[in-house]
C-alpha cells in the first residue's frame, strides 16, 4: 500500500520530468549551440547597398517567448536572431540583383544611425515601447522615406500591444488591410494568393495559428503619397519560417511564401 | 588758327595731295639738300676750328641743323610746294542736311529740346551760307528718310531712330543725284544696334562724307538706365528662372536701389543691390518662380531714385512663354537601390516631371514604375528610336555599358546629339568606369574623360562642396541667396559613397565637387553635347540627405527636381518655332522659322508648315511657312504685326497627314520705347560714321566751321584744285624761327 502510494506519486514527476527533458533536448538539438550556430561568413563586415536592419527596442515586459535561437536575456526583439536574418539574407543575394551585406545590423531608435538604414525589421512588437525621443525619432524616419516590417504576434492581446506602441509613433494615420493586388505583393513575386504562415510551433502542434489569431492579416500603413511605410504581417512568423527553412520537418511551402513575402518586402521597400 | 597759319583747313591737308610744281625732278632736290648739308657741315667745321671759343659738337651740331633746315626749306619753295584736293563745284552739288526727329531729340537741356537746338544752330547762318555754295535740301532722319521744308515746323516725335537702315536707303535712292556731303544732325541714339557695314560700304562706294554734328550731353549727370534684362525665353510651369539685369548709372554711385521683376501687378521677385561707379556696367541676378503656364511679360525694373534726369529707362519688358507640357524621363537602373527610391520619391512632387523606370529586379526580371499602360517598355530598354525619343531625358544607374545592345547604346548617343535629350549618369558599382563606359561609344558624349580603370566606386563617404560655376548654377540652388546657398552646401549630410568619375572635359562645367581624403573630386558635371546635354553625378548616396536632414527639409527634393528640371527643360519638341527677337520696336517686322523633324527626328524637307497667329483687336493670321534652301527641316516666314501689343503663334507641321506637333511662341510689338534708352548723346556711334566716310564730328557751337570744310569731298559734281603752300604764313615764320635763333645761339655761345 505504501509503495504503491509512492509510485502513483512519484510517477507523474518522472513523467513530466521525462517529457521536459525530451523536449528540452529536442530544443536543444533545434537551438543546440554547434549545429545551428550561424556562420559568419567572410563577407561580414562588407560595406553593401542594403543592410537588414533589426529593430532593438526596450520591452514593455520581459519576454520568455524567446524559444527562437538567439533567445539570450530575454529580450523579445531579438526573437529568431540571428539566424533567420542571415538566412533570409542569402536567399534575398541569391534571388535579386539586390547588392545586400550578408551579416544583419541591429538599429535602435537612441540615435540618428538609424536613418543610415531606410529599411528596419521588427519583431515581437506586442512588447515593443517607446520613449518620446523614440517615438518621435521612429516617426520621422518613417515620413521621410524609411519603411518598417513587423512580424511574429499574434492574436487580439498582441494586436493591443503593438498598437500602444505604434500609436505613439503615428497616432493620426488608419491602419488598412492590404488587398490582393496592391503592388507590394506584385514588385517582385505575384503574391495574391497567400496563406498563414506558422512559426515552427507548427512542428509540434499542427497549428498555423498561436493564441487567437487564427488568420492571418497582413496590414500596412501608407504615407500621403499612399505608400506602405510600415507593413504589418499580424497572425504569422515569417521570421521563423525564415529560420527554419533547412529543416526537414518544417514545411517547404511556409518557407517559401516566407521569402516572396520578404523579398517583395525588400523591393518594395527600396522602390517607393 | 590752323587756317591762319596754314590758309586752309585742316580737311584739305586730309583729303589732298602734296605735289611739287617745280619743273626739276625731285631727286634734284634731294641730292641738292644733301650737298649743299653736307658742305655747310665742312664750312662750319673748318670755320670753328680757327675760332677764338672752340665749340663742343653737339653744339656744332645744333648750329648745322638750323642752318641745313633753312637751306632745304628755301631749297623746297623753290620747287614750289603745292596740294591737289578735290572740292565741290558751286551751286552744282547738293549738301543734304538730315535732321533727327526721332523722340530722344525731344530731351531738354537748359530749357531747348535738342532738335530745336539743331534747328537754331542751322538757322544762324549756316544754312544761309551753305545755299551760296551749295544745293541744300532738308530731310527728316528717324526710320527713315524724309523730305522737309521748314525745320522750323520740326517735331521730334518719331517712335525710333535706324540710322543705318535709313542712309543706307537714301545713299541708294539719291543715287542719280550728285550729292557732295551729307550733314547729320542727331544725337546717335540709334535703337537698330549700330551702323553696319553695308551701310558705310554704301557711303563710301559713293565717296560721300557724312559730317555728324552731336547733340545732348555724352553722358547725364543723375540717370540710372537698364541696359539689358537676360532671361530664358522658355520654361516649364512652376520652374525657377534666373534673370540677369545690366543696369549702367551716373550720379548715384554707391547709393543702394531695389530691382525687381513683375507679371503685371504682381512682384515676383525684388532684390536690393548697392550701384556701382559712374559709368561702368553692373550685372545683378534675379531669381524667382515663372509660376503657372502662359505666355507672360515680365517687366524687369530698377527703382526710380530722385533727380533722375529720365525717368523712362528704369524698366525693360520679357516675354517668357511658361509651358505646361509634362516632360518624360525614362529612368533605367540596374540594381535595386536608395537612389533610385528618392528619386522617384522626389520627383513625385514635381506634377510636370515623370518618371517611367525600368529596374532590373533579378537577373532576368525588370519592374517597371511610372509607365502609361502595361504595354510601354515591357520589353526593357527601347530598341527603337521611336520609342526612345518620346521622352525628354534619360538616366543611367548603375548599369553597364555592355548591358545594353551595340544598337542601344547607339540610340542613346543619338538621344543626346539627334533628338537634343539630356542624359545623367548616376555613380554606381556598375557605373561609369566600373561599367565600361569610358569604352562605349558614349564615352564622347560624356562630360568626363572617365578613368581607365576599375574599382573607381567606393562605398565611404564624402562632403560636398559648390564650385563657383555651381554657386551661380539654378541646379543646385538650395537657397535663393548664393552666398547663403553656399555655406548650406558645406553643411549638407556627407553622401554614403562616392565614385571617381574622373576629369572634366573642355567646355563640360563641375558645379558641385565631393572632398575625400584631402581630394576634391567632380560630383555633378554638365555639358551641353550635340543638341542635348549631359551629366554625371558621380554618387548614389545624396539619399542621405533626405533621411538625416530635419523632417520638413526640402533640401534633398528640391536638388534632384532642379537637376531633373534642366535635364529636360530645353530638349526641344519635333515642332520648334522661333522669332530672333520677342519684342519688336516700333517695327512690326518679324521672321518666323521653324524647324521640324519627325518621330526619329530626322529633319522633314517637305512638310506642310503653318503658323497661326493671334494678335491684339481680334487680329488673326494664317501664314504659310516655306521652306529653307540647303536647310534640311528649316522653315521661314516673313510676317508684320500690324499695331503694338502681344501676338500669340501656334506653328504646326504635318506630312504625309500625319500631325508632327506643334509649337507655341509669344511676341510683342512695342512702340515708343525703344526711345526712351540710350538718350545720351551717342558720342561714339558719330565719330566712326564720319571718320569712316571723310567727314568730321563737329559740336553745335563749331557748326560755322563746317562751311569752310564742307566743299573738301570727292562726292558729287568736283573739281581738282591746286593751291600753292610757298605763301603759307607758317613758311615765313620757319624761316624766321630757323635765322633768329641760329643767331641767337652763335651769340650765346660766342660765335658771331
Amino acid at each position: 500500500m505504501k509503495l504503491r502510494r509512492r509510485i502513483s506519486v512519484v510517477l507523474p514527476f518522472v513523467a513530466s520530468a521525462c517529457v521536459f527533458f525530451s523536449l528540452t533536448s529536442r530544443a536543444y538539438q533545434w537551438f543546440g549551440s554547434n549545429p545551428h550556430d550561424p556562420v559568419t561568413p567572410g563577407s561580414a563586415n562588407e560595406k553593401a547597398e542594403f543592410s537588414w536592419s533589426r529593430l532593438h527596442y526596450t520591452a514593455a515586459e520581459r519576454s520568455f517567448a524567446g524559444f527562437g535561437y538567439g533567445y539570450r536575456g530575454s529580450w523579445s526583439w531579438s526573437r529568431d536572431y540571428p539566424k533567420a536574418d542571415r538566412q533570409f539574407l542569402m536567399a534575398l543575394r541569391r534571388l535579386t540583383r539586390t547588392n545586400a551585406r550578408s551579416t544583419e545590423q541591429v538599429v535602435d531608435l537612441d540615435s540618428d544611425d538609424i536613418f543610415n538604414y531606410p529599411w528596419i525589421y521588427a519583431v515581437q512588437v506586442e512588447n515593443w515601447s517607446f520613449t518620446d525621443a523614440e517615438a518621435k525619432r521612429l516617426h520621422d524616419y518613417l515620413l521621410k522615406g524609411g519603411f518598417l516590417m513587423v512580424d511574429d504576434f499574434h492574436g487580439t492581446s498582441d494586436w493591443e500591444g503593438f498598437l500602444s506602441g505604434m500609436r505613439m509613433v503615428i497616432p493620426d494615420r488608419p491602419i488598412e488591410d492590404l488587398s490582393n493586388d496592391d503592388e507590394i505583393f506584385h514588385v517582385l513575386y505575384d503574391l495574391g494568393d497567400r496563406f498563414q504562415v506558422p512559426g515552427e510551433q507548427y512542428v509540434m502542434t499542427g497549428r498555423t495559428y498561436e493564441k487567437d489569431g487564427y488568420v492571418a492579416k497582413w496590414r500596412g500603413i501608407r504615407d500621403d503619397k499612399g505608400r506602405v511605410m510600415v507593413a504589418i504581417c499580424h497572425n504569422m512568423h515569417l521570421g521563423d519560417a525564415w529560420e527554419w527553412a533547412d529543416s526537414p520537418e518544417y514545411p517547404e511551402r511556409f518557407a517559401s511564401l516566407a521569402f516572396r513575402i520578404g523579398i517583395n518586402y525588400v523591393v518594395y521597400g527600396m522602390t517607393h | 588758327m590752323f587756317q591762319w597759319l596754314f590758309n586752309y583747313p585742316v580737311t584739305a591737308f586730309s583729303r589732298g595731295k602734296f605735289v611739287l610744281l617745280g619743273p626739276w625732278p625731285k631727286t634734284v632736290l634731294c641730292l641738292l639738300v644733301v650737298a649743299l648739308a653736307t658742305a655747310l657741315a665742312l664750312v662750319i667745321r673748318l670755320r670753328l676750328r680757327h675760332a677764338a671759343t672752340p665749340l663742343p659738337g653737339w653744339r656744332i651740331a645744333v648750329l648745322w641743323t638750323l642752318q641745313s633746315s633753312l637751306v632745304a626749306l628755301l631749297l623746297l619753295l623753290l620747287w614750289q610746294p603745292a596740294i591737289t584736293v578735290a572740292e565741290l563745284k558751286p551751286q552744282q552739288n547738293i549738301v543734304a542736311i538730315l535732321i533727327d526727329d526721332s523722340r530722344s531729340m525731344g530731351a531738354a537741356e537748359h530749357g531747348t529740346t535738342r532738335l530745336a537746338q539743331a534747328v537754331n544752330a542751322l538757322q544762324s547762318g549756316v544754312l544761309d551760307k551753305l545755299h551760296q555754295q551749295f544745293q541744300v535740301r532738308l530731310y527728316t532722319i528717324d526710320t527713315q528718310v524724309t523730305p522737309a521744308l521748314d525745320p522750323s515746323v520740326l517735331r521730334p516725335s518719331a517712335p525710333a531712330t535706324h540710322l543705318g537702315d535709313s542712309l543706307r536707303r537714301f545713299v541708294a535712292e539719291t543715287s542719280d543725284l550728285p550729292i557732295g556731303a551729307i550733314v547729320l544732325l542727331s544725337d546717335g541714339s540709334d535703337n537698330s544696334g549700330g551702323i553696319d557695314l553695308d551701310t558705310i560700304t554704301a557711303l563710301r562706294n559713293r565717296r560721300i562724307p557724312v559730317h555728324t554734328v552731336g547733340f545732348g550731353p555724352e553722358t547725364f549727370n543723375r540717370d540710372i538706365e537698364m541696359d539689358d534684362a537676360v532671361v530664358s525665353p522658355h520654361s516649364m510651369a512652376g520652374s525657377r528662372l534666373n534673370a540677369w539685369i545690366t543696369i549702367h548709372q551716373h550720379g548715384f554711385a554707391r547709393q543702394p536701389a531695389t530691382i525687381e521683376v513683375r507679371d503685371g501687378a504682381k512682384v515676383l521677385a525684388s532684390r536690393s543691390i548697392v550701384l556701382g561707379a559712374d559709368g561702368k556696367l553692373q550685372s545683378e541676378n534675379l531669381l524667382f518662380s515663372a509660376g503657372d503656364a502662359g505666355a507672360k511679360p515680365l517687366q524687369f525694373s530698377i527703382s526710380l531714385l530722385p533727380g533722375e534726369e529720365n525717368r523712362l529707362n528704369n524698366s525693360l519688358t520679357r516675354l517668357v512663354n511658361v509651358e505646361p507640357t509634362q516632360k518624360r524621363i525614362l529612368y533605367m537602373e540596374g540594381e535595386p537601390r536608395w537612389v533610385y527610391k528618392f528619386i522617384r520619391r522626389a520627383e513625385d512632387s514635381d506634377q510636370l516631371v515623370q518618371i517611367a523606370s525600368i529596374l532590373r529586379t533579378t537577373e532576368n526580371d525588370i519592374y517597371r514604375q511610372g509607365v502609361r499602360n502595361a504595354d510601354e517598355l515591357k520589353d526593357g530598354f527601347p530598341s527603337s528610336a521611336e520609342e526612345l525619343f518620346a521622352f525628354q531625358g534619360l538616366i543611367i544607374g548603375s548599369v553597364q555599358a555592355d548591358y545594353f545592345t551595340p544598337a542601344q547604346k547607339d540610340l542613346i548617343h543619338q538621344f543626346v546629339d539627334r533628338r537634343g535629350g539630356g542624359v545623367l549618369f548616376l555613380g554606381g558599382r556598375f557605373s561609369l568606369a566600373d561599367g565600361g563606359w569610358g569604352s562605349s561609344s558614349m564615352a564622347d558624349a560624356l562630360p568626363v574623360n572617365l578613368p581607365n580603370r576599375r574599382n573607381t566606386f567606393h562605398r565611404a563617404s564624402a562632403t560636398v562642396e559648390l564650385t563657383p560655376p555651381g554657386m551661380d548654377s539654378l541646379i543646385c540652388r538650395l537657397i535663393d541667396d548664393p552666398a547663403r546657398n553656399a555655406e548650406r552646401w558645406k553643411t549638407l549630410p556627407f553622401l554614403m559613397d562616392y565614385q571617381e568619375a574622373g576629369t572634366p572635359k573642355p567646355g563640360a562645367v563641375v558645379l558641385a565637387e565631393m572632398k575625400v581624403g584631402g581630394r576634391n573630386l567632380p560630383f555633378l558635371t554638365t555639358e551641353n553635347f550635340g543638341r542635348g546635354r549631359t551629366a554625371v553625378l558621380a554618387s548614389s548616396g545624396n539619399w542621405r540627405w533626405q533621411m538625416s536632414l530635419p523632417l520638413g527639409d526640402t533640401s534633398h527634393d528640391r536638388f534632384w527636381q532642379q537637376l531633373l528640371r534642366w535635364l529636360v527643360a530645353d530638349t526641344p519638341d519635333q515642332v520648334v518655332a522661333s522669332v530672333p527677337n520677342q519684342i519688336l520696336f516700333d517695327d512690326g517686322q518679324v521672321k518666323l522659322s521653324a524647324a521640324v523633324r519627325d518621330k526619329t527626328y530626322l529633319p522633314t524637307s517637305d512638310a506642310t508648315v503653318e503658323a497661326h497667329i493671334i494678335g491684339p483687336g481680334g487680329i488673326s493670321a494664317r501664314v504659310d511657312l516655306s521652306p529653307v534652301p540647303n536647310r534640311a527641316g528649316e522653315y521661314q516666314a516673313q510676317w508684320t504685326a500690324p499695331q503694338s501689343g502681344s501676338y500669340l503663334t501656334e506653328v504646326t507641321a504635318e506630312h504625309a497627314g500625319q500631325d508632327l506637333g506643334r509649337s507655341v511662341l509669344t511676341f510683342q510689338r512695342m512702340d515708343g520705347v525703344a526711345e526712351n534708352f540710350h538718350m545720351e548723346q551717342n558720342r561714339d556711334l558719330l565719330e566712326r560714321l564720319s571718320a569712316d566716310t571723310g567727314g568730321r564730328y563737329w559740336r553745335p557751337q563749331q557748326l560755322s566751321r563746317l562751311l569752310s570744310q564742307i566743299s573738301y569731298s570727292d562726292a558729287g559734281i568736283t573739281v581738282h584744285e591746286t593751291k600753292a603752300l610757298w605763301n603759307m604764313p607758317i613758311v615765313f615764320l620757319m624761316m624766321l624761327l630757323l635765322t633768329l635763333s641760329q643767331w641767337l645761339l652763335r651769340r650765346k655761345w660766342g660765335v658771331v
